[in-house]
């Protein structure tokens, strides 16, 4: 377990090191959905396949398409060094992100958490099924949380379509022509 | 089975405590956040983003597992927390791309108009 | 022993000091409405007091002299006892009453013609009629608090009023002067007042006296209340030391001086005298000091005025030296004599202020070596003034002989040998200076163009003067001795006007029935006085100025009023200059600093703040995780130190990153 444990933490953090400096942007995003594994075996770890099986369809499959995607449209071709992507408040940042991550990492590892141990809570997909949908013994408030998600999903993609669109009749280098004239 | 053997499957079979979960999630939000301030590439900034909501998802998961007295409603969260984290993705990135339009740069510390 | 009262009759004693402080208020208010109409208004307001101040007077006469006192609670603390204001008339404030409105009546006439066209001719009239009420309330106040109130407003008005042309740069100094030198007697007479409150509970003059009777203050402690109570009459009327103000308030208009600066506010602190006798009877060391000073007051002014080519000034010095009379005349216990020369003093000073008015009014000058010759050319105010100065000399059978003439003789017959020489040499002065001042304007011959032309003023101001004029010669008969002369004459004064019997005990005075003898010495030598003046200044006017240059020094230190103002000018003025320079200077730059600094902070700040604002997002998100991180540790940490320290270098840290973005 230690050792699936290790390799998997291994995994995620390296990988999310390597998301914050790395100088290429692919390699960046690669890192990322790598990152997105490793916390998907954390979820099957943690009893919870159903959860891991999402988590490697939307982010790994989905997330890292659409950053892929992104990264296409807005790159220019461009060797970078290592300065150049990094902006000045590296040291600060530095310090205040190690900050929270030991003032985090400090205060849940003083926590007493009783004598729990893995698979102690639910782990059934019914459970999580009901859950889900705040039926059964769950709290009614997640029936509504799942249509508001359902929602939010639709008006995210209507937002991202409207949002990114041209305007009607210009063209990119139209658009490009009016600023040089200007 | 000698002592020392014994000792190291034990090791090796031990039940894994929770902090060590939490831990991990910490150091990756962590990360994520250093990320999310020190990068000048939009697009970058916002996979940090996503790291930092994928450790807060690993803490959830966690506690639902762990902790009895969760009902296993962590599990639940982390999905409605994924939904939104794609709806987030899809419309920060046609933002992106709005931007870059305009501007032909995506490097954040070059959109300052809030100066002052 | 009070009068029993109806409320229509106390409504009308009221209404004395109240009338003019309404027509004070409807002229202060509507005065640029009325113009030149505004002195109607003012003369029936104070036609009106004058009538109610009759009849007062015969009320009390009627009582027999028991007095009118009627009072309200206006602050009543309880325990600590309560400040009524009141109304106490008896024989001596029935008298001012009267004497108060008469003069002010005639100057209100007067001021018709002298003030016409003025550029605040109402103004003039509102204050003046505030000052009357002022007066009046002072005069008939029955306890301290009520006294030092119309105290203040007095000196206010007299304020107001000299520097009335405030124009001229030397009438506002004028102003000041007087304002500030009485204030110095006000605080002390304050001082004595609160003295008084601690020792006895109460403010009333016969509360206060009875209390000191009682013994609940006595010996240095009484004699120095008393005193500071005296100090405070002495600024206000202008003894020694706090003399300095009169002749300098000269530079207000001639009827203001008439009014307050002879007959009227000067007195009050001859009144304040009288009226606290009960208190001041008690202690020998006061009524030598008010004898004393009064005494060296009279001489000192009468020394200054026969040097002074200022027509006002010279009638200025001799309020101050006539004042000291009264004083004298208090201190030696002679209470109805100082009175009665008050009542007396007030009509021919009040005229010859009046007459050197007409003067300027008719020449546009006060400098009496540009007269002459007037008395063909002015013979009203000729005559007039030559009345008054008899009676300024004591002259019989003029008033002022009955009055002045009484407090010469009894400092002899009480055996105050310094004082009576005192007074005996200002009576020579006296008549002196005043012929002096009569012969230099008005015989011989015409000494300026002003001269040539001047003529007699209006009817409006004659008439004030001759009515004047009229009661300087009659206003002593009332007061005439018992059986003088074997005529059937009454002494009305002395059975209206007389100490309290208390105060009559502890004088503990001999009889004296009036005495030839020394009438007829100081009515020689005022008649020397005025024989010296017509050699000097009719005959052989050349001794005169051959005499000054001969004298030259003496002169010269009479002429600067014995360099008082020179001294006062050296120490106290240079002082309180000093502060005030000192106080501008810490309000500049301390407090001011302290504003503009509080001012420049925020702005300071609002600058090294703005540095924060780089507009880069990320910059922002930083500050959020900083903060974050600050409220976490803090809520969740269990070592103090580590939560200061963190919020400093945090703190450090978003400013240095703020700054350097």
């Amino acid at each position: 377990m230690i050792v699936a444990f290790g390799f998997l933490a291994g995994m995620v953090l390296v990988s999310a090191f390597g998301v914050v400096v790395s100088r290429n942007v692919v390699h960046s995003a690669l890192f990322m959905s790598v990152s997105f594994l490793g916390v998907a075996g954390f979820f099957v770890m943690l009893n919870a396949p159903a959860l891991a099986a999402f988590q490697v369809l939307i982010y790994v499959g989905a997330v890292t398409v659409v950053i892929l995607f992104g990264i296409m449209f807005t790159q220019k071709p461009q060797v970078r060094r290592f300065a150049t992507i990094i902006n000045r408040q590296f040291w600060a940042s530095l310090v205040v992100a190690l900050g929270i991550g030991a003032f985090v990492a400090v205060i849940v590892s003083i926590e007493d958490w009783g004598d729990t141990k893995s698979g102690a809570g639910s782990t059934s997909v019914r459970d999580l099924g009901r859950n889900l949908l705040g039926v059964g013994q769950a709290p009614e408030i997640f029936s509504l949380l799942f249509e508001v998600a359902s929602v939010l999903l639709l008006v995210a993609v209507v937002a991202a379509i409207v949002v990114s669109r041209r305007k009607a009749g210009a063209g990119e280098d139209s658009q490009v022509a009016e600023r040089v004239e200007s | 089975m000698p002592p020392q053997l014994q000792q190291g499957v034990d090791f090796l079979n031990a039940e894994i405590p929770l902090e060590f979960y939490l831990v991990v999630g910490a150091i990756m939000f962590a990360i994520g956040a250093w990320g999310a301030l020190i990068r000048r590439n939009a697009v970058v900034v916002f996979m940090c983003v996503e790291l930092m909501i994928n450790a807060v998802n690993l803490s959830l998961v966690a506690f639902s597992d762990y902790l009895p007295q969760a009902n296993g409603e962590g599990t639940s969260y982390a999905i409605l927390v994924i939904a939104i984290a794609a709806a987030e993705i899809a419309v920060g990135l046609a933002i992106v791309l709005a931007v870059f339009r305009s501007r032909r740069t995506v490097n954040v510390d070059e959109i300052n108009t809030m100066k002052g | 022993m009070e009068q029993t009262l109806t409320v229509s009759q106390q409504l009308i004693f009221a209404a004395i000091p109240l009338l003019p402080a309404l027509v004070f208020l409807a002229l202060a208010l509507f005065g640029r409405l009325l113009g030149e109409a505004a002195q109607y208004i003012a003369i029936l307001g104070v036609t009106v007091s004058l009538v109610f101040s009759v009849f007062a007077l015969i009320q009390v006469v009627r009582g027999d002299g028991a007095p009118i006192d009627f009072a309200v609670d206006w602050i009543n603390l309880g325990e600590g006892g309560s400040f009524p204001v009141g109304i106490y008339i008896d024989g001596l404030a029935a008298m001012m009453l009267v004497v108060v409105c008469l003069v002010s009546l005639m100057v209100q006439l007067y001021s018709g013609a002298f003030m016409e066209g003025d550029k605040r001719f109402s103004w003039y009239y509102a204050v003046l009629n505030l000052f009357t009420a002022s007066m009046l309330g002072l005069v008939v106040a029955p306890n301290f608090i009520e006294l030092y109130i119309f105290w203040e407003l007095v000196g206010l008005c007299s304020y107001l009023l000299i520097g009335h042309w405030f124009e001229k740069p030397s009438a506002t100094r004028a102003a000041q002067k007087a304002f500030i030198v009485t204030r110095v007697g006000d605080a002390a007479l304050f001082a004595g007042i609160i003295i008084f409150w601690a020792y006895t509970g109460t403010t009333s003059y016969e509360g206060i006296s009875a209390a000191v009777q009682a013994g609940f203050l006595g010996g240095s402690v009484l004699t120095a209340a008393i005193v500071l109570v005296f100090v405070g009459a002495i600024g206000k009327s202008a003894q020694f030391p706090l003399h300095v103000w009169l002749p300098d308030a000269m530079e207000g208009p001639t009827p203001v001086s008439a009014l307050i600066h002879a007959a009227t506010m000067v007195a009050a602190g001859v009144y304040l005298v009288a009226r606290t006798y009960d208190i001041f009877v008690q202690s020998e060391q006061a009524m030598l000091t008010v004898a004393y000073i009064g005494g060296f007051t009279a001489i000192m002014a009468g020394t200054m005025a026969l040097v002074k080519k200022d027509i006002k000034r010279v009638v200025a010095y001799s309020t101050v030296s006539q004042l000291g009379y009264m004083m004298l005349g208090l201190g030696v216990g002679s209470y109805t004599a100082s009175m009665f020369h008050l009542y007396n003093h007030a009509f021919f000073k009040a005229l010859l202020f009046l007459c050197a008015g007409s003067i300027i009014y008719a020449m546009n000058s006060y400098n009496m070596q540009d007269m002459g010759g007037l008395r063909r050319r002015m013979p009203i105010t000729f005559w007039t003034m030559v009345i008054a100065g008899l009676s300024l000399s004591g002259i019989f059978p003029l008033a002022g002989f009955w009055s002045k003439d009484a407090i010469v003789a009894s400092t002899y017959e009480e055996h105050y040998y310094v004082l009576f020489g005192m007074a005996l040499l200002t009576v020579l002065l006296t008549a002196f200076y005043i012929f002096r001042a009569i012969f230099m304007a008005f015989m011989g011959e015409p000494r300026s163009e002003g001269a040539r032309e001047a003529e007699d003023p209006p009817g409006i101001m004659t008439g004030p003067m001759l009515i004047l004029a009229f009661l300087s010669i009659v206003s002593g008969w009332v007061g005439i001795p018992e059986g003088f002369a074997g005529l059937p004459v009454t002494d009305y004064f002395a059975e209206l006007v007389f100490p309290s019997e208390f105060a009559a005990g502890a004088l503990d005075l001999d009889e004296h029935s009036f005495s030839v003898a020394l009438a007829v010495i100081s009515v020689a030598v005022a008649l020397l006085g005025i024989g010296l003046a017509y050699l000097l200044y009719v005959r052989q006017p050349e001794r005169a100025t051959s005499l000054a240059d001969r004298f030259r020094p003496l002169h010269t230190f009479l002429d600067n009023g014995w360099y008082f103002d020179a001294l006062y000018g050296a120490t106290f003025v240079r002082f309180a200059r000093f502060l005030g320079r000192l106080t501008r200077g810490f309000d500049q730059r301390a407090l001011g600093g302290l504003v503009g600094g509080v001012g420049r902070g925020a702005m300071g700040t609002g600058g090294i703040l703005q540095r924060l604002q780089s507009g880069s997002a990320q910059n922002y998100a930083l500050f959020i995780l900083i903060s974050v991180l600050v409220i976490g540790v803090i809520v969740g940490a269990q070592y103090t130190f580590l939560v200061v320290a963190l919020i400093a270098l945090v703190t450090v840290a978003a400013f240095a990153v703020g700054a350097k973005l």
